[in-house]
């Protein structure tokens, strides 16, 4: 690897801190999975300080909060995957983290570097897009809450400004134990990055797709949400053929591009069936009265 | 910078003694502890080793490998886990474009860095070129660049981390040409020549027996099909790794994870131009071969490298370089026409072939024969004609992997013999159970067969996976 | 920088520049070479070694981020009165071939068993599917896991004594 310098922040505030008075040249380090082998390959220069995150306790953690759902952005995939909450309040997040990677990836890749790659096949992106997620993002100005959809820019970029840190994130209150699931297609079962995956929810205790959420990786430069299918579903009653036909919506709605991976003819079909399946997965979590439990 | 340093007034003349000097000793204890040692002998019944002229039961028992007690010991010494005193790394820069001409390559940067200990180019090397039949392919380019994995200037200095700074730094000028990048193109008259002159063809191959026509008239149907194969990398675990020790005696001593020493000994005498006597290769064991790792691949670089720097010398090719810079299995375009009974009873076979054999010859000949003896498949056939050539293209070299180019045809084989058995309407293993060889029957090539256990083998085979019961 | 820990048992220390990696630190200022360099970039587990308690690459960690935490390598398993049931299991059933990912095989093998005594075929595939090997298909490491899981649990594997924490 190329040069380049290393300080560790104690917490967020030290690391934003640290970030102000390196400026430009610094960079944030979480787990390292995504950035270290970045580093190794690429022709660009190196930051010239690398701030380590990976101690700072305060941005660890899974806790139900007055506003829902907090996710410390230092919270590695494995930590999620073990989280008893988390397969409470929110299976389809742990159906997310544990097909990134491989064991040794999840124990040391973090959900806010899996954010803030912002590469449009990360995983933990369709279950927090779909469930209206909002993110804590702290700079030296202070603290400032956006929702997810906002921190996605495109391939690799979010919105993210000078010397800000990804705080946590939140899954607000009204989603919490909604009913939901993920889908991911790779080439193999593990260790291999999404062609196409998909996340889908609805409030299904009337019989009928209540609030249907629906999201997409891989299929356009962010992860995206598919609002035609959603509207399409809402207040449908429930069946196998509805499922189908969202997911035939949601294809229209995506842009994928043809790679090395997978063509883009492909991927349209893998949307069509994931987005089935991510709602039949949903489906099989939906119990009666839920939504009223859960507010 | 190194100046800065030594200016500067040293910490341990600032520190005020306030430690009592217990702590102070204990601080560094971490530091002062050697490196820990692993236990290299236990104390341990060692792994069942056959002895010399002694009989063992070796079929039903659990296969048990003489160097396994290392290997889970994390032991075993590969090639990486060797590091010579004074022992410098490097780097070989990749031309990245896959047909060109260099027109210029400026190192001057890469020799001033600091830490840089050689920097070598391919005009230096004795005899640049090696190749197991056809001796084609330059260790270093110095003019044409073949593919993009062609090393065009290698470099040697105190760590990886410089060896690539300086690799980084070296300045190349290319002239893009004309490629071929696909192997019927390649066939073409008007197709870019790889290797210059009039034709990409560098072998070719004719097995004849009997009359296909005669065959083909007597068939009630005839198949033509088109199977392809990709190129497959090796992907050993162990990245090729060498080291080269170039002494003040002259004498030159390479620890490389290499499947053929004596190849190596030769290819390093003739590329350098030294006499074999003074060539040692160690081979170490080896992290995966498959095929790849038959050849010499950058050790003439590194033994010059060692030479220019008095210093022993180590290059780790980097996955990436395993990749583009190594050898891969042919990709082969296979035509198999094939006439039959209405029982199915193969009458005649043509196969024409053509192997994507990329930028040099590398393993190509071995290939393209046992390719071509193989392509017929293990059924008794009295007319056959193969015909198959391999070709030059802008692509990484393709070469030994194992079986040589018959994974590739018995897949064209095999799938046609699906594709019969499903148009006849007969029971797949039935069909090739009709043309199977038996004991005595004669190969293409006009070999007599001894011990046939095919029929055998599918019949137990089928029993085994259940094809009774298949749905 | 300087950065300490605890490796294998005992407390090391070194110098090093601040992009180095674990892997790094261990093979080349340690001489612990078990862990092998296979891709660097995560993608085959060749480098996998145990930092406080769960299997990582080390290919992917800075040593500076493993600065006073716990590493055990492929060299901490075995003691002067045994092997560890996995490297014992993985020498007889032949489940090793070329041996070089064997290493980081063992090693996420060991941090599974430490949490899950018993997995089932499938937990171990899991476990497994970040350690890539070129040569045996899996099959015999796989069974060789089981085997090894069994003998940890059994009362009659003699204890095994070493510096670390089991
Ligand atoms: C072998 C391998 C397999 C992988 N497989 C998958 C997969 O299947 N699915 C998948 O989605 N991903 C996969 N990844 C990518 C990666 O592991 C994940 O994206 C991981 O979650 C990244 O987290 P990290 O903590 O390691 O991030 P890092 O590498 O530390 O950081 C990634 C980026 O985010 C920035 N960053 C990190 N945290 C913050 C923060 N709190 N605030 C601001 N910026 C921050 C960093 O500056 C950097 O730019 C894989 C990676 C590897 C090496
Ligand atoms: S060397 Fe670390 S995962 Fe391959
Ligand atoms: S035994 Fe060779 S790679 Fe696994």
């Amino acid at each position: 690897m190329k040069p380049f310098g290393y300080v560790a922040a104690k917490d967020s505030g030290h690391a934003v801190a640290l970030l102000a008075e390196y400026g430009k040249g610094a960079k944030v380090l979480a787990g390292g999975t995504d950035l270290l082998a970045d580093l190794k390959n690429s022709p660009h220069p190196p930051p010239d300080v690398m701030v380590d995150i990976s101690r700072a306790a305060d941005l660890k953690g899974i806790a139900l909060t007055d506003a829902g759902l907090r996710i410390g952005a230092l919270t590695t995939h494995t930590e999620i995957v073990d989280s008893p909450l988390i397969a409470d309040t929110l299976p389809a997040l742990a159906e997310a983290a544990v097909v990134i990677g491989a064991v040794q990836t999840r124990n040391l890749g973090t959900i806010g570097g899996n954010l803030m790659t912002c590469v449009p096949s990360m995983d933990s992106g369709p279950t927090l897009l779909a469930l209206d997620a909002q993110v804590t993002i702290l700079g030296p100005s202070g603290r400032r809450t956006i929702p997810l959809s906002e921190l996605f820019v495109g391939p690799r970029r979010t919105s993210l400004g000078f010397a800000e840190l990804l705080v946590e994130i939140v899954i607000p209150k009204k989603n919490v134990g909604k009913p939901s699931a993920f889908q991911k297609f790779g080439l193999r079962k593990g260790q291999a990055l999404a062609l196409v995956n998909a996340a889908a929810g609805f409030w299904g205790g009337d019989g009928v797709f209540a609030e249907p959420a629906i999201a997409l990786g891989a299929v356009a430069p962010t992860v995206i949400r598919a609002p035609k299918a959603e509207a399409w579903l809402a207040g449908r009653p429930i069946s196998e053929e509805a499922m189908a036909e969202a997911g035939r919506i949601a294809a229209t709605e995506a842009k994928p591009i043809t790679d090395f991976r997978a063509s883009a003819e492909y991927r349209l079909d893998l949307i069509a069936v994931l987005v089935k399946r991510a709602l039949a997965g949903a489906h099989a979590r939906v119990t009666p009265n839920q939504k009223d439990l859960a507010s | 910078m190194a100046e800065d340093l030594l200016e500067r007034a040293p910490d341990v003349l600032e520190k005020p003694r306030a430690a009592p000097v217990e702590t102070l000793r204990r601080a560094d204890e971490g530091l002062r502890l050697p490196a820990v040692a692993p236990p290299t002998t236990l104390p341990l019944e060692p792994p069942l080793v056959p002895q010399v002229g002694e009989q063992t039961r070796a079929v039903g028992l659990r296969a048990q490998r003489p160097d396994s007690r290392y290997h889970g010991l994390g032991l075993t010494r590969y090639i990486d886990d060797i590091a010579l005193p004074g022992m410098l790394y490097a780097k070989i820069k990749r031309a990245g474009i896959s047909s060109a001409r260099i027109k210029r390559i400026d190192v001057s940067k890469a020799e001033a860095m600091p830490g840089v200990q050689a920097v070598l180019l391919g005009r230096e090397i004795p005899l640049n070129l090696f190749g197991t039949s056809i001796v084609d392919q330059p260790l270093l380019v110095d003019e044409i660049v073949r593919h993009a994995g062609d090393g065009v200037a290698a470099v040697a200095a105190v760590t990886e981390q410089i060896a690539q700074a300086a690799i980084d730094a070296i300045e190349v000028e290319y002239e893009p040409l004309p490629g071929v990048y696909d192997p019927l193109e390649a066939l073409q008259p008007d197709s870019p020549k790889v290797h210059g002159g009039d034709t990409n063809i560098y072998f070719k191959k004719l097995i004849r027996r009997g009359d296909v026509e005669k065959g083909f008239a007597q068939s009630y149907r005839v198949y033509e099909n088109r199977y392809t194969t990709p190129g497959i990398e090796h992907a050993p675990m162990e990245p090729f790794t060498s080291i080269a020790d170039w002494d003040a005696n002259g004498r030159l001593t390479v620890y490389a994870s290499i499947g053929r020493i004596t190849l190596a000994r030769v290819d390093l005498s003739k590329t350098l131009r030294i006499p074999i006597s003074r060539v040692r290769v160690i081979g170490t064991i080896v992290g995966g071969n498959f095929g790849g790792k038959n050849e010499i691949r950058h050790e003439p670089v590194l033994a010059l490298l060692s030479k220019k720097a008095g210093r022993p010398v180590k290059g780790r090719f980097t996955r990436v370089e395993e990749f583009i810079a190594s050898t891969i299995r042919h990709p082969m375009i296979m035509d198999y026409k094939t006439g039959v009974t209405k029982e199915g009873k193969i009458l005649a076979r043509q196969i024409r072939m053509v192997l994507d054999g990329g930028a040099y010859c590398s393993f190509s000949e071995t290939t393209l024969g046992k390719a071509s003896i193989l392509a017929p498949g293990p059924y008794a056939i009295e007319n056959i004609h193969v015909e198959g050539c391999v070709v030059y293209t802008n692509k990484t070299t393709s070469g030994s992997m194992r079986g040589f180019g018959a994974p590739q045809v018995c897949f064209a084989y095999e799938s046609q013999m699906d594709e019969i058995a499903r148009d006849l309407g007969i029971d797949p293993i039935e069909l090739r159970m009709k043309n199977f060889f038996r004991e005595g029957s004669m190969s293409a090539t006009g070999q007599v067969l001894h011990s046939v256990k095919v029929i055998e083998s599918l019949q137990n085979a089928a029993r085994k996976f259940g094809w009774e019961v298949r749905s | 920088m300087n950065v300490t820990l605890t490796v294998n048992g005992e407390l090391r220390s070194a110098s090093v520049p601040p992009e180095t990696t674990l892997l790094v630190l261990l093979r080349e200022h340690f001489m612990l070479t078990g862990a092998k360099t296979g891709c660097d970039i995560g993608d085959c587990g060749a480098c996998t070694v145990i930092v406080d308690g769960k299997a990582v690459n080390a290919c992917l960690m800075l040593a500076a981020q493993a600065d006073g935490r716990t590493v055990v390598t492929i060299e901490g398993l075995a003691t002067r009165e045994g092997l560890h049931p996995l490297q014992q299991v993985f020498e007889e059933t032949g489940a090793l071939q070329c041996g070089f990912c064997g290493p980081g095989v063992i090693m996420t093998a060991k941090a599974l068993l430490d949490e899950n005594p018993s997995p089932s075929t499938q937990e171990i595939r899991t476990a497994l599917a970040g350690n890539l090997c070129r040569c045996t298909g899996y099959v015999k490491m796989i069974d060789g896991v089981h085997e090894a899981a069994k003998m940890l649990q059994s009362t009659e594997t003699p204890a095994l004594a070493a510096p670390q924490q089991r």
